[in-house]
């Protein structure tokens, strides 16, 4: 534990002290300050103590001139007194854990240095996941070193000064607190706010709770459980309903609204996987496109489910209803159903569908040809009646137990925070305890905390840092890191148990909100103990240990109070049952006729820091949303057509971008957003719903549904740490009792203001440019070798020359000359005489990837890359090594007008390792060259930085670290060796096998060469021990072949390929003819970028395959990027826009 | 007009050039004498916390390397010995030398009446698990720049003895700092390990030489033997900044 004797906080000023005006740094506050401490007690702290120890090392380094003490620095090496089993330092341990998410637990694999947890990876043995992790697991190591995180407990303090009682939170123990605590629930009316956990423990001791007459009350702001309890109740079934999709047979999806492979879904890592492995086509078996499946998906917001979407309709949240029900009549029909009077029913509202009607048909139409394989999911945002007339079609479609599983689960036995504002107004709790969650800051709009907590006798507040709900309490109890806590959770799917074991002690006072809870009940037992206990009471096959080695067991759960439900569950043929179709009959939904004077709002899940809980962690803030590309802000998402009426109305707001110039085909084509000198400035609006307002950003956003807003929920804290403090704004205003996300009536007037914005791609088109290349299966199915003929290659002199057909291993072990008439540098070095013995190279599918972004921050995570704020991103600063790259493209279109449909294209660049590469034949000091397995080696410490190698790069995958940006908080970079150094925490969570690099050298994409070298070293240490054991002699006669000294395909995994859900990253040995990633690239989809600079890039793609239905009104016959490349290369055949497959082969 | 300046400043340039050229001369020859590793790391014979005789131990005893350095074929690192492994013997060899003080508290630690057992009274932080005492500050010695990964065990299975790094151990009553460990030192070897390559069960036996018939040169015999080595085992040392910096 860190023990830290002196108040922590108080050195830190104004970040956490708070005085009720507000004004931190008054007079009498200050003299307050100096009456709390004796003379001269504080003499040495804070800025006087900086002073000095300034002036001492500048005096140590005056003295140093003087070659007086000119030592080496002493190193001290501290071994263990008792060395912990097991332990060999150097070795990295792994622990399984895993991670308390509102979508249920996320099994994890941890890696731990010396105690210090640094990487977090997913735990293989939990199939759906298969390994792989999402983004939020992947940047919580980071919290755990967050150095605003809560080190300790605190009691507020008050004292009234010249006529205002100022407030500060001082530190004291957590037991003296937590049994304070205690006293309340033994003595008074206490209840219990929490978030809604799938933590066995944390039901159990709930239960204890409410045994003991304590009230228990839950608050989500993204309320997950909403729709299968909704589902449950319209179905009259005792238990909720959770709908579980499978995609493993699924041929046909129809999603309403539904984010199933984003974040904004449960499940969505499984989703993922299962849902992209139909969509992989295996090497050299293009047949596997004729079995793809196929995505329609109908939203209102651009999410990264309707990038990956073959047909894709625009629709406002707030049809949802009319549209489900007319889906659902058509099916009927369909299914030559005569329910005349339901049908009727649910097509009463259907005119303001008849511009979607064709479009409804045709997939109504495919979803039924594929009976028992087809699935449509609905958002979970989306009312009961939606949620009801899913289930209803899904079960017509026989669905259910097929492609879906409607899973009973036990109901939650809490109430809501509404009635919680109840109870306390009745007077029958007197003292609040919050655990977890941030209610107060979601919930501060609707609710008048102030008036209630003057109704309660004490307050606490069991949390990770000190929040809004914190600000409102007496105490604040520090919550430990899950990867410091014990707890035993179920996974969203209700089937497995997954171990929370700590990987580390807690580092300051704090516990667990388990421990908290048993103490605060005064149950003398730990969490540790209970956990077990209960795993054993739950488990009786496997063993506790047995159970934390593997990560998973089973879980069944008891009882048979499921027959009810199980009955809805099951597919039966009756698909309409009574209670079913009384309900659609009951409901009747209306769409709101929608305008730019009546506008809907969404509310999503911030991407960047989910419901708040991620604020304050730098890499979730940096990495950009992947459809807006958005650092550190959040904006309001409006369409083009709203865009145009506002812009009309206001022509000063500056939100369409000015008309460029003509392009070759004639027409005025800008589909770039607003940048002014690479910075978008958005203008600040203010919306307006039944007196509720919002300001925020506007930000244009093509593919959204005419008349939505999107406003992310979570962002705009008022009360976090450095990093979250400013970023966003805040939409807790919108935010209401019944947890409606989707609202209608909203109106929006421009402030007048503007904000910049940090943006990192100022290009939303490829401009005819073949860098992601793409086809229809159709297509594909004709001409497999559809991505060579695209792009200037398929123009030029082929890149290989007359060693066009030497096969790959021979040409990634020598450099053919191509056609040049110079020699390429050999990879032969120095007195290396045999090459490498392994080749590496990297495929990534396009088809694969959903845009989910996890790669970005697990590459962040391993190889130490620093985060530089806001104000460095605005100047291209940003140091991701992975850079995902969104495009769009649209159909033809004439005049000036953004394009409101487009399709999204995702790729993945980092540094391609080029054979023949253009950064290393620039650099003056040859601190980037080739190493024998063909990696384009960084040498930080002989780079000079001159940036010449960026400049030569044509992929722009170089980065530059322009500050010492890990030394330093990003507001002091500025002020170079004289700025403050920053917290030495997160220095904790640096991986130690890779060099933190300084100011001034450049960095970049090393394929994880710290992996590689660590899987080459083990497989020859294990080679030669095997050999020496099995010859028994001295060791020199031992034989070893090359085959024994090769890491094994598949043994080493870069970051990003560790992480992605759908195995889109692929990398291993080229020299090796039958390793995947030589099969991959052997396949005819296998392309360079930018391959016609004969830069041989180890680095390729292979292209994307889109499954469109041929009937859909919407159906082009090429993608539109496509599309777009064949328009812009050959202006000849613009006229009939629909016929460029010409083949490479003819140039 | 009076010439302002007397003859003699006619030379003063000159003067200038050849002073400058010696002093820079100076310079860079001290420079690359006193500054480079070569000196400033040779030598270095700190003070341990506790007199810990290598000469004694490795040399008299003939203790293994690998008893107290355990993770040396293991690990990247060659760790330093926790205290329990001193105390496996020095529980009973001069159990109650001063000389060993420190390493006792850390052993013990809130074991303080050292019976092995930890009492209530002893339980200071009431966890009911014993807790280590303060480490033993070792002052470390040999140390590559941060930026170098240099890895133990591969070089230990691979047949490079502690002997070529660290020179003869075994006959130093205080480690001292042997061999100057510059990139250049490294690359040396890299380029011709032969002359340093031995057989396995040889690597820790710091006094080894290769066996030589009569009359043989004992550097020509090891590269003959370095080279069959090289070639069996496949042993190509890395050469490209990779094999050391990441």
């Amino acid at each position: 534990m860190i023990m830290e004797k002196d108040d922590h906080l108080v050195s830190r000023g104004r970040h956490y002290w708070k005085s009720l005006d507000g004004l931190a740094e008054t007079p009498g506050f200050r003299s307050w300050i100096e009456k709390e401490f004796p003379d001269g007690a504080s003499m040495l702290d804070g800025v006087q103590r900086r002073g000095f120890m300034k002036m001492m090392a500048a005096s140590f380094g005056l003295a140093g001139l003087g070659m007086t003490s000119c030592r080496r620095p002493e190193h001290a090496i501290l071994p263990y007194g008792q060395s912990p089993e097991e332990l060999v330092p150097g070795i990295p341990s792994f622990y399984s854990t895993s991670m308390p998410t509102s979508k249920g637990f996320n099994p994890l694999i941890v890696e731990s240095h010396e105690g210090r947890p640094t990487k977090i990876e997913g735990n293989p043995s939990y199939l759906p996941f298969g390994g792989g992790t999402d983004i939020y697991a992947q940047a919580s190591v980071l919290e755990i070193y967050d150095p605003d995180r809560s080190r300790g407990s605190f009691k507020k303090d008050s004292k009234k000064t010249q006529g205002s009682t100022l407030m500060r939170w001082k530190k004291k123990p957590t037991d003296t607190l937590l049994l304070e605590v205690s006293k309340w629930a033994k003595e008074k009316k206490m209840a219990v706010l929490s978030d809604s956990s799938f933590s066995v423990v944390v039901n159990k001791i709930k239960d204890d709770y409410l045994t003991q007459g304590i009230k228990w009350f839950e608050y989500d702001p993204i309320d997950f459980l909403k729709p299968e309890k909704s589902l449950a109740s319209a179905l009259k079934a005792d238990n909720s309903l959770r709908s579980i999709p499978n995609f493993n047979k699924c041929k046909r999806v129809l999603s309403l609204d539904c984010d199933f492979l984003g974040n904004r879904e449960p499940f969505n890592q499984a989703n993922s996987r299962s849902f992209m492995k139909k969509r992989h086509i295996r090497p050299n078996k293009p047949e596997d496109a004729k079995s793809m499946n196929r995505l329609y998906s109908v939203e209102s917001d651009l999410t990264i489910t309707g990038g990956v979407a073959d047909h894709r309709l625009r629709l406002e949240s707030s049809k949802m209803s009319v549209f489900a029900n007319l889906i659902l009549a058509q099916i009927l029909r369909k299914l030559k159903s005569t329910d005349e009077t339901l049908l009727s029913h649910l097509e009463k509202e259907q005119d303001i569908l008849t511009a979607q009607n064709e479009w409804i048909l045709t997939c109504v139409d495919d979803l039924c040809e594929n009976p028992s394989s087809s699935l449509v999911l609905a958002g979970n945002h989306l009312p009961q009646d939606v949620q009801v007339a899913v289930y209803a079609i899904n079960r017509a479609l026989g669905a259910i137990g097929k492609t879906i599983r409607y899973k009973p689960v036990d109901p939650t036995l809490s109430s809501s925070v509404g009635s919680l504002v109840d109870s306390i107004n009745a007077g029958e709790v007197d003292s609040l305890l919050i655990v977890g969650g941030n209610p107060i800051y979601h919930t501060k709009e609707f609710i008048d905390w102030e008036k209630l907590f003057d109704k309660l006798d004490n307050s606490a507040r069991v949390g990770y840092s000190i929040d809004e709900s914190s600000e409102r309490c007496d105490l604040h109890i520090g919550q430990s890191h899950y990867l410091e806590s014990w707890d035993l959770g179920l996974t969203w799917d209700n089937e497995t148990l997954v171990p929370v074991q700590p990987l580390i002690a807690p580092l300051f006072d704090t516990k667990s909100d388990v421990d908290c809870l048993l103490r605060i009940l005064g149950d003398s037992e730990d969490a540790h103990n209970l956990t077990k206990s209960l795993f054993e009471k739950i488990s009786d096959k496997v063993s506790f240990d047995d159970f934390l080695r593997l990560g998973v067991a089973p879980y069944k759960p008891t009882g048979s109070m499921f027959s009810s439900a199980e009955k809805m569950a099951s597919g039966s043929k009756e698909f309409l049952s009574p209670e079913l179709r009384s309900f659609l009959l009951a409901s009747s939904p209306v769409a709101p006729r929608l305008s730019d004077q009546n506008l809907e709002i969404l509310l999503v899940p911030d991407f960047h820091c989910w419901d708040g809980r991620f604020a304050n962690n730098g890499w979730m803030q940096e990495c950009p949303d992947p459809i807006t590309k958005l650092t550190w802000d959040n904006a309001l998402l409006i369409s083009p057509a709203f865009a145009k009426d506002l812009q009309t109305k206001y022509p000063d707001l500056g939100l369409l971008p000015k008309a460029a110039l003509l392009n070759k085909t004639g027409e005025i084509a800008p589909d770039n957003a607003n940048f002014i000198n690479g910075k978008q400035t958005a203008p600040i609006v203010e919306l307006l719903i039944d007196g509720a307002k919002l300001r925020g950003p506007l930000y244009l956003q093509p593919g959204l549904a005419d008349y939505t807003i999107v406003a992310s929920i979570g962002m705009g804290r008022s009360q976090t740490g450095r990093v979250g403090t400013g970023c966003g704004y805040d939409s807790s205003p919108f935010m209401n009792t019944e947890g409606k996300r989707v609202q209608t009536g909203v109106s929006c007037t421009p402030t007048g203001e503007f904000q910049v914005l940090a943006n990192v791609q100022e290009h939303w088109s490829m401009e005819g440019r073949a860098i992601v290349r793409e086809a229809n299966v159709s297509e594909y199915v004709e001409n497999n070798s559809f991505a060579t003929s695209m792009g200037a290659e398929s123009h030029s002199p082929p890149v290989w020359g007359r060693d066009q057909n030497m096969d790959l291993a021979s040409k990634s072990q020598t450099t053919p000359r191509g056609n040049s008439s110079y020699e390429h540098p050999d990879h032969n070095y120095e007195k290396s005489e045999v090459h490498g013995l392994h080749q590496w190279g990297m495929v990534i599918d396009l088809n694969q990837c959903t845009g989910c972004s996890a790669c970005v921050v697990a590459c962040q995570s391993e190889n130490n890359i620093p985060v530089v704020g806001k104000d460095q991103v605005l100047r291209g600063r940003e140091m991701h090594w992975i850079r995902l790259d969104r495009y769009y493209s649209s159909a033809p279109r004439e005049g000036t007008d953004i394009p409101s449909d487009v399709q999204v294209s995702f790729q993945g660049i980092s540094c391609m390792h080029c054979e023949t590469a253009p950064c290393e034949s620039v650099c003056p000091v040859n601190a980037t060259v080739h190493d024998e397995e063909g990696l384009n080696a960084m040498a930080y410490n002989r780079c000079v930085g001159t940036r010449y190698c960026a400049n030569n790069c044509p992929y722009k995958v170089r980065r530059f670290n322009f500050f010492d940006w890990n030394k330093r908080d990003k507001d002091e970079v500025y002020k170079g060796p004289l700025g403050e150094k920053n917290d030495s925490l997160p220095a904790m969570g640096k991986n130690p096998d890779v060099t933190v690099r300084m100011r001034g050298v450049m960095e970049k994409c090393t394929y994880c060469v710290q992996r590689i070298q660590e899987a080459k070293i083990n497989v020859k240490v294990a080679a030669q021990r095997h050999a020496l054991l099995s010859t028994g002699k001295d060791g020199s006669d031992i034989t070893l072949k090359k085959e024994d000294l090769k890491v094994k395909d598949g043994i080493m995994k870069t970051a990003c390929q560790q992480v992605c859900p759908s195995d889109g990253i692929s990398f291993g040995d080229l020299s090796d003819p039958s390793s995947k990633v030589s099969q991959l690239k052997s396949d005819s989809r296998d392309y360079s970028v930018l391959g016609y600079l004969n830069t041989r890039p180890r680095t390729t793609f292979l292209a994307k395959v889109r499954n469109p239905n041929e009937r859909m009104p919407d159906f082009s016959s090429f993608p539109h990027s496509s599309r777009e490349y064949h328009d812009k290369s050959h202006p000849s055949h613009h006229d009939d826009g629909h016929s460029g497959g010409h083949s490479g082969n003819a140039h | 007009m009076r010439n302002f300046f007397p003859r003699w400043a006619n030379y003063i340039p000159l003067k200038l050039v050849i002073c400058l050229g010696l002093i820079g001369g100076a310079v860079t020859a001290g420079i690359t004498y006193y500054a480079t590793p070569k000196y400033t790391r040779v030598g270095y014979k700190p003070t341990q916390p506790v007199a810990y005789d290598h000469s004694f131990h490795s040399g008299q005893l003939g203790l293994d390397c690998r008893y107290c350095h355990h993770g040396v074929d293991k690990s990247s690192h060659a760790n330093v010995p926790s205290a329990n492994v001193c105390m496996s013997c020095h529980k009973n060899i001069k159990a109650n030398s001063p000389l060993l003080e420190v390493v006792r508290n850390s052993y013990f630690g809130e074991d303080t009446d050292k019976d092995g057992r930890l009492s209530d009274e002893e339980d200071l932080n009431k966890d009911g698990l014993l807790t280590a005492g303060p480490s033993v500050p070792w002052v470390r010695i040999h140390k590559v720049p941060d930026y170098v990964y240099f890895n133990h065990a591969i070089h230990v299975n691979r047949g490079i003895s502690c002997v070529e790094c660290h020179g003869r151990i075994d006959q130093m009553k205080v480690v001292h700092h042997a061999k100057h460990l510059s990139m250049s030192f490294c690359l040396e070897c890299h380029r011709r390990p032969e002359e340093s390559l031995r057989p396995m069960t040889e690597v820790t036996n710091l006094d080894w030489t290769v066996p030589t018939s009569d009359g043989q040169d004992l550097d020509l015999a090891q590269i003959h033997a370095g080279l069959e080595i090289k070639e069996n085992w496949g042993v190509n040392p890395p050469l490209s900044c990779t094999g050391c910096h990441r």
